[in-house]
């Protein structure tokens, strides 16, 4: 076909021909809808496959109880503890001049090049009942490995660089100078930090809490080699949602699939809103 | 005169700070690689090589690796489309798409395996289509490059699309004025401007896919020596309790995807002194 | 109070910001810190303010060595190139901001911080502004919202870092009587960082030449316009 019908009009020098316009967007869709959205549509399908009823029975079994319980639990601990890390380590790097500094930067976002089952390996190394800290460990009756504790640990490496990386650039783009006013005018580094810093990085704060509670309450890779996959104990959703796959038990499965999915999109719509509303509060990257 | 290690400075929580990141660090990321490494020490070269010279090993670190840089390859070109037609055309949906080229993000691995797996399995909707052409996409290679794509594809298109908003149209009205033609302008002009972040994206992507595991095990059969993953390996020596195993076949995945991170870090570099800073 | 700045030398990592340079300030003086970009001017402010710590030598604010004093116990009034007044905070609660950070005991309260700062709105002539925001403001307000933020905390000395590097011309001259106006109504020892030195000569009772991390020259603005003490000074005049 040619694309003389569709240029009726001589497009401008800094835009494609309407024809490769079109195609390109057609892509765009095509790519979204076949491998993004329509995944996502089939979760909500096959959990709704035996009605409404079925698929909230199935989310009030004990067991899908249990894990909701410690998928809550695993993310209420891991993701604080991450957004203390995150500011310590954006005001450690942003405040003060240091040797070191791009080394330090580099170690944060390790975890990220680290696939999460060599994460789990690594845990599993340092902390399982045959190492000589584990061994010690579970003697004194603090197991990590296949406990709660190894949960945490892992959920904590996988998410480890998300808030600090939403900090730093922000942090850096706002300087040091506020800070410093407020020290000129006697006031001490608690009161600095909160009253200062803190208001002005809330929003970026936000942002990076948002994506590690995401990832953390769906980690499914290190989770599952340091949990032990124990029914009731140590299975978090994404465990017990491969449990009850592998046992075909389709709806029970894609019933808490559909429930991460909806924080999911609760995720992407927040994302979303604070790109929109705030977005020179945030780092460069997220501005549209 | 040597440089202080901390320059000297007025602001609080120094002690704090340094104290929380670097503690955290070490008990968190440090300590548990250098265990690792540590568990690779004892074995020895030997050992190592003798725990990863086996063909299941072999098969399933090239199948990871070939798959993940299939897949990274095909999101740079699809990542980079994608951010272009976000950053340059107004058409409906276009919010709802931006939205959604995100999603691969924030939903869980585990979910997306299930949710693919069900779509692309012989009697789901779109494998049955496939069936119908004798095309088999679940429970093969196709399966496990399709989770990869899934999971690398918003981050080429993240890292490119701040980069095309900040192009100064002039520079392609420059090119147009000069006779060259739109593709020329693009091929020539645009993408040397915006290959730094392409490259940086498709490093994540890489990277991301060669350690993916959650939405790959559901899709892709697991067939020793066809379609087993090497993280799958991973998990399944460390089930049968073969430490020195999975610890070898870990160090080796981190040897390789580091070694590929770095040649692409010095591809990057290359680049950007080609053209400057953008 | 008089300052004296006692063989204060900085370096930074491999740079030397500052030789060693000693000054004496006299009480109530009004001083311009005067040469280019890279002279070590601000950075010598900056000591005097407490944000930086001299590689070695000394401070002192009348006789007393201060040199280790935390910035927060200085009580110099440090007015910033940028201003840095806190966005998320209206007008009042900046120019507050210093005296609600005092320890409990001797913060002042409440309706003494309000009548406080209605006081510094009108030393500065801007009485309507206290509950806009930052960002609500002209340059030219901004600079003296930083002014009356400093004077607040009943400081020792004022600091001034290119007070008014940021704004046009017709503002400047403005604000420069204003300065000189709230200098003399107060009588605070003054030292600004500028690279201007018509602003330098027109305004301060002494003006000091810095180059390369030396002090070039120390005089009254007549004295350094008649008799230039080096090539330096000569051929920064004449630019």
């Amino acid at each position: 076909m040619s694309d003389t019908a569709l240029n009726i009009r001589p497009h401008a020098a800094t835009t494609e021909a309407p024809l490769a316009r079109a195609l390109l967007i057609a892509l765009a869709i095509g790519t979204l809808g076949l491998f993004v959205l329509a995944p996502l549509a089939v979760v909500f399908a096959e959990a709704l496959s035996k009605g409404l009823g079925a698929a909230l029975r199935s989310l009030a079994a004990p067991e899908a109880r249990s894990a909701i319980r410690l998928t809550l639990l695993t993310a209420g601990i891991a993701v604080p503890l991450n957004a203390a890390f995150g500011i310590a380590a954006a005001w450690a790097i942003t405040k003060f001049d240091f040797r070191g500094k791009a080394l330090l930067i580099t170690l944060i976002d390790l975890p990220f090049s680290v696939s999460p089952v060599v994460a789990g390996l690594c845990l599993v190394l340092l902390f399982g009942a045959n190492s000589t800290l584990g061994g010690w460990l579970v003697a004194q009756g603090m197991p990590v490995i296949f406990a709660l504790p190894g949960i945490v640990l892992a959920t904590l490496f996988v998410t480890f660089p998300f808030v600090a990386r939403e900090l730093i650039p922000v942090m850096i783009e706002q300087g040091r100078t506020e800070e410093e006013a407020a020290l000129t005018l006697g006031a001490g580094g608690w009161r600095t930090f909160l009253s200062v810093t803190l208001p002005n990085i809330r929003w970026a704060l936000l942002y990076g809490v948002l994506l590690a509670n995401a990832r953390a309450m769906g980690e499914f890779g290190a989770v599952a080699v340091v949990s032990g996959k124990i029914r009731g104990q140590t299975a978090t959703m994404p465990i017990t949602i491969e449990m009850l796959y592998n046992e075909y038990l389709s709806v029970a499965a894609f019933s808490l699939a559909a429930l991460l999915s909806a924080l999911a999109l609760v995720t992407l719509i927040l994302k979303t809103l604070l790109e929109r509303a705030h977005s020179g509060a945030l780092a460069a990257g997220h501005r549209s | 005169m040597a440089r202080p290690l901390i320059q000297s400075s007025p602001m609080p929580g120094l002690g704090l700070s340094f104290g929380i990141t670097l503690a955290m660090l070490s008990v968190i990321v440090l300590a548990p690689i250098g265990a690792l490494v540590a568990q690779g020490a004892t074995l020895g070269p030997e050992g190592l090589w003798a725990a990863i010279d086996r063909p299941r090993v072999w098969a399933a670190l090239w199948l990871s690796f070939r798959l993940a840089a299939l897949a990274a390859g095909c999101n740079l070109v699809l990542g980079t489309a994608l951010a272009w037609v976000l950053a340059r055309y107004d058409f409906p949906g276009r919010r709802l798409v931006d939205a959604a080229v995100d999603l691969p993000f924030a939903l869980p691995t585990a979910v997306a395996g299930i949710a693919l797996t069900a779509l692309y399995a012989p009697n789901g909707v779109l494998g049955g289509l496939a069936r119908e052409i004798g095309w088999k996409i679940a429970y093969t290679e196709w399966g496990i490059f399709l989770a990869l794509l899934f999971v690398g594809l918003p981050f080429v298109a993240r890292s490119v699309q701040p980069v095309i908003h900040e192009i100064d149209r002039e520079v392609e009205e420059a090119s147009a004025t000069l006779g060259a033609t739109r593709l020329t302008t693009l091929t020539r002009v645009i993408w040397p401007m915006l290959m730094p972040a392409a490259l940086t994206g498709f490093a994540l992507a890489l990277a991301r896919a060669v350690g993916e595991y959650g939405s790959v095990i559901f899709i892709a059969g697991n067939i020793p020596m066809r379609t087993e993953i090497a993280p799958l390996l991973i998990v399944i020596e460390l089930e049968e309790f073969d430490y020195d195993g999975a610890a070898a076949i870990g160090l080796a995945m981190l040897t390789i995807s580091f070694a590929l991170l770095f040649a692409i870090n010095l591809l990057q570099i290359w680049s950007r002194l080609r053209i400057g800073h953008v | 109070m008089h300052i004296d700045i006692d063989e204060i030398a900085k370096t930074f990592g491999t740079t030397t910001a500052l030789h060693p340079v000693t000054l004496a300030i006299p009480s109530g003086a009004l001083v311009a810190l005067l040469g280019p970009s890279g002279s070590g001017k601000t950075t010598l402010l900056r000591i005097l303010g407490g944000l930086e710590f001299p590689t070695s030598g000394r401070v002192l604010f009348d006789a007393e060595d201060t040199t280790g004093l935390r910035v927060q116990e200085r009580r110099a009034g440090f007015v910033f190139q940028s201003y840095a007044l806190f966005r998320h905070m209206t007008v009042f609660d900046n120019i507050a901001y210093g005296l609600r950070a005092r320890p409990r005991a001797t913060r002042p309260p409440k309706a003494e911080i309000a009548r406080r700062v209605t006081h510094l709105l009108e030393l500065i002539q801007l009485p309507e502004i206290g509950a806009r925001f930052p960002s609500q403001l002209s340059g030219g307000q901004r600079q003296r919202v930083a002014l009356a933020r400093a004077l607040a905390i009943e400081p020792r000395m004022l600091l001034l870092d290119e007070p008014f590097g940021a704004l046009d011309a017709k503002v400047r001259r403005e604000l420069r009587q204003g300065l000189r106006d709230i200098h003399d109504e107060t009588g605070l020892t003054t030292v600004f960082v500028t690279h201007d030195q018509d602003e330098a000569m027109e305004l301060a009772d002494l003006v000091v030449v810095m180059s390369m991390g030396r002090i070039e020259q120390v005089g009254r603005p007549q004295d350094i316009r008649t008799r230039p003490a080096t090539a330096f000074v000569r051929d920064f005049l004449s630019a």
